[in-house]
């Protein structure tokens, strides 16, 4: 410990003037994104390129920051004076590790709570966001530079290192972005995200111990090349079905869902298509009925998985990821070969699949009155309600700490007047896609996430209300359906006149 | 005497380019062992391997007789490793690198280490990266006598110093380093024949040889020949004979196991009667072109 304190002294003394850089961006990401919070009430505060510069400078202080305090005691290479003197790894190690905690950590995890209680939003309900986004800033922003520094010499080495992967990645991106970023999972795609940072903690910390430890460079370069294939097979490969798996895994079943089943809508049985599309494809329509909800819940299906069978047994096969709305009623929609839908089409199939859903409840309404004054929403943040020039327009925005809330949430405003009309603008659907994720804190560097709505309508406003409904199980339920003869249901398209 | 360095069947290989050859070495104890050998004869690398900066690809290294893979920050309180091309904290001041290096060190004296910054003329207050080259390499120096080392070691130390540095730097090494054992490498001989009480020389990852330095030199001696009646050259000669030349009744080579009673009888068994047999000690600078010019011939 105290040849770890010595070498912290030491990289303090050398590194002042970066130190420095790092706490003036620090001490103005506090004061623009603090006044920020002001905006609605003062507009002169809302400095969005300042914000904009900070929030671009920061990263790269930090990166500079941790590059050269690592480059201090570069570890590959045979000439360094260090290597031959009584240097502790773990010493050594630790002096880096409690550097970068002391300069980057520390100063952004007090800056981000100055800007959260700007906001309003309460810190001691905040806290688990607070810590958790530094463990996410550890992932994103410290890790991987760490390693990549750990094993380069220089910063020169250590740019080529950052670029090339990225221009591979931007290229990838361009010629098939499906192999970089695989298909976006919606709500489940925090599954994803985790595993990326999954990969990256591990194979950082494992670089960095290694490195200090052996100092054998070729073999870290090896690691990290490996990480980086595995992140990207990773995130090209997992199936939304297995997200949706973990998912069900991470999340509580806070409902009695025994009851729930879903079935062939047999009373909207019209509702089946076998739409004859180009290209040899028959997409085909499927009502599906979602039972035994319990009250107060609501479905939203997330994907499904189908599975046609013939009677001489030829199957087709599809499994996929839904951005449908929310209902009791589901219509799944499923695309086949034409050869196969030409083979069974008059036969009485067989069908069976499985429906991956969300369930959601707990609604509850907060009304925000137009009092320039912050109402505080559970389980979204704070939220507040203005009148525009002349009451002409309204607006109302919501800050959430960390992270966009994890329920769904709707706006609506009320009009003063009981003649009017009911709503002005409200919506049961999501402002934004929800994010499943179970964590307090999503990766950024903005504490605070804010969502915003106006109405222009010229009538009297008496408040805004804000809903919620909170995930509560996500379940997946199996379907059958037996003698389904889609010939019967064939539907071509109208003949597109010259 | 017990060993300090040794090397067993060390080998390093570069791709396909082999630097050293199983090389089984030994530095006794208290000795100044010089390591000697043309530029790209493998001398840093077994040096960086003895020093743990570098891996081997085959066989062991061996530091107060432990792998030196495995030294600790413990030994290298033990040991002052200064080299010709080592990366020193440029923006350290000469005062502040000597103070920040003596907590790692339980046994760095503190007035000795000011008595070296006065040996060595050094400016306190000036930053490394503003020293000549001269000046880093006493700086380096400096830093690792302060805390008197087991064991010192020195890879080609003197490169591009001037005359009067080097033995400044020569006089510091040997009035510090009493009681040390010393392995310096240089590929110039002149730099080290004086104060080196053994020698190895190593050429192409092989070590040709590796004695005491009176042995050496005992045992390589110049022979010149006046043959009575001039005779044709030998068929084969003697292995340990090298630089061989014969012109009519005139015959040179170098002894390399030089003892009078059997050279005598084995030029005599290869010529006959002989006229007069010059038999010259070798200055060590000689043997080691002898060698040199021997191993090159041989490659």
């Amino acid at each position: 410990m105290r040849q770890a304190l010595h070498i912290f002294k030491k990289d303090v003394r050398h590194l002042w003037f970066e130190i420095a850089v790092v706490i003036t961006v620090v001490v103005a990401f506090a004061f623009t994104g603090a006044r920020r919070a002001l905006w609605l009430v003062d507009p002169a505060t809302n400095r969005t390129a300042a914000w904009t510069l900070v929030l671009i400078l920061l990263p790269l202080a930090w990166w500079t920051l941790i590059a050269r305090v690592i480059h201090d005691e570069a570890l590959p290479g045979d000439s360094q004076f260090w290597i031959t003197r009584p240097y502790s790894w773990k010493s050594l190690l630790g002096a880096k590790a409690l550097f970068i905690l002391t300069f980057v950590n520390i100063p952004v995890w007090l800056a981000d709570g100055v800007i959260v209680r700007a906001y309003g939003l309460p810190l001691g309900a905040e806290m688990p966001g607070l810590l958790w986004s530094q463990v996410l800033m550890a992932i994103v922003f410290i890790l991987p530079i760490a390693a990549l520094s750990a094993l380069t010499t220089g910063f020169v080495q250590l740019v080529f290192a950052i670029l090339t992967p990225c221009v591979i990645a931007l290229g990838l991106a361009i010629v098939a972005p499906e192999v970089v970023l695989g298909g976006f999972l919606g709500g489940l795609d925090w599954v994803k995200t985790y595993y990326l940072f999954l990969v990256i903690s591990v194979a950082a910390s494992a670089i960095l111990v290694w490195q200090y430890a052996m100092r054998r460079t070729a073999a870290g370069r090896s690691l990290a090349l490996a990480a980086g294939i595995l992140a990207v097979l990773g995130m090209t490969l997992i199936p939304w079905s297995v997200a949706f798996r973990i998912q069900s895994w991470f999340s509580k079943q806070r409902l009695d869902q025994s009851l729930v089943h879903v079935d062939f809508d047999s009373r909207n049985r019209w509702l089946t298509r076998a739409v004859i599309e180009r290209g040899d494809r028959v997409r085909i329509e499927l009502p599906l009925d979602i039972a035994g909800l319990p009250p107060g819940i609501i479905a939203k299906p997330e994907g499904f998985s189908v599975h046609l069978q013939g009677p001489d047994g030829t199957v087709w096969q599809a499994n996929q990821l839904l951005a449908g709305k929310m209902g009791q009623r589901f219509s799944l929609e499923a695309a086949v070969d034409g050869a196969f839908y030409r083979k069974i089409k008059d036969e009485p199939l067989k069908v069976r699949g499985s429906l991956y859903m969300t369930l959601f409840g707990n609604r509850r309404t907060v009304r925000v009155p137009f009092l320039d004054r912050s109402v505080l929403v559970p389980r979204v943040g704070v939220c507040s309600a203005t009148g525009g020039v002349h009451r002409q327009s309204y607006f109302l925005i919501c800050s959430s700490a960390f992270r966009f809330p994890p329920v769904l949430v709707s706006y609506s405003f009320i009009p003063s007047a009981k003649e009017a009309v009911q709503d002005v603008w409200s919506s049961t659907e999501p402002r934004r896609p929800i994010s499943y994720s179970p964590f307090p804190a999503e990766p950024g560097i903005s504490p605070v996430s804010q969502d915003f709505t106006f109405s222009t309508v010229r009538v009297p406003l008496s408040e805004a209300r804000v809903d919620t409904l909170e995930p509560l199980a996500h379940i997946r339920r199996n379907f059958e359906i037996d003698n389904l003869r889609l010939g019967d249901f064939e539907v071509r398209p109208a003949p597109v006149s010259p | 005497m017990s060993n300090i360095l040794r090397t067993s069947d060390l080998s390093k290989r570069f791709q396909k380019t082999v630097v050293l050859d199983h090389l089984n070495m030994i530095v006794p104890e208290h000795s100044v062992y010089g390591l000697v050998g043309p530029n790209g004869a493998g001398k840093t690398t077994t040096i960086k391997i003895l020093m743990n900066a570098r891996q081997p690809t085959e066989g062991m290294a061996e530091v107060f007789g432990r792998d030196s893979r495995k030294l600790s920050p413990e030994d290298f309180t033990q040991i002052g490793y200064v080299s010709e091309n080592q990366q020193m904290p440029e923006w350290m001041t000469v005062e502040y690198f000597m103070n920040y290096l003596k907590p790692f060190y339980p046994d760095w004296d503190v007035v000795r280490a000011q008595e070296l910054v006065r040996l060595f003329e050094l400016p306190p207050d000036r930053k490394i990266r503003n020293l000549s080259h001269g000046m880093r390499m006493k700086a380096a120096l400096a830093s690792s006598l302060a805390y008197r080392p087991r064991l010192i070691v020195l890879d080609e130390p003197f490169t591009g110093l001037d005359a009067l540095v080097r033995d400044e730097l020569i006089e510091g090494v040997l009035e510090c380093a009493e009681g040390a054992t010393i392995l310096i490498s240089s590929h110039d001989l002149s730099e080290i024949e004086s104060f080196a009480s053994h020698i190895g020389y190593l050429d192409r990852g092989r070590l040709q040889f590796s004695e005491e330095m009176t042995s050496l030199v005992d045992r390589f001696r110049e022979i010149e020949i006046t043959l009575a009646n001039p005779s044709p050259s030998p068929i084969s000669w003697p292995a340990a004979w090298l630089n061989t030349e014969q012109s009519a009744a005139l015959v040179r080579f170098v002894d390399t196991q030089f003892d009078q009673e059997r050279t005598i009888a084995e030029v005599h068994r290869l010529f006959g009667n002989t006229h007069q047999i010059s038999v010259n000690p070798m200055p060590l600078r000689a043997i080691f072109v002898t060698l040199a010019k021997a191993g090159r011939k041989a490659a």
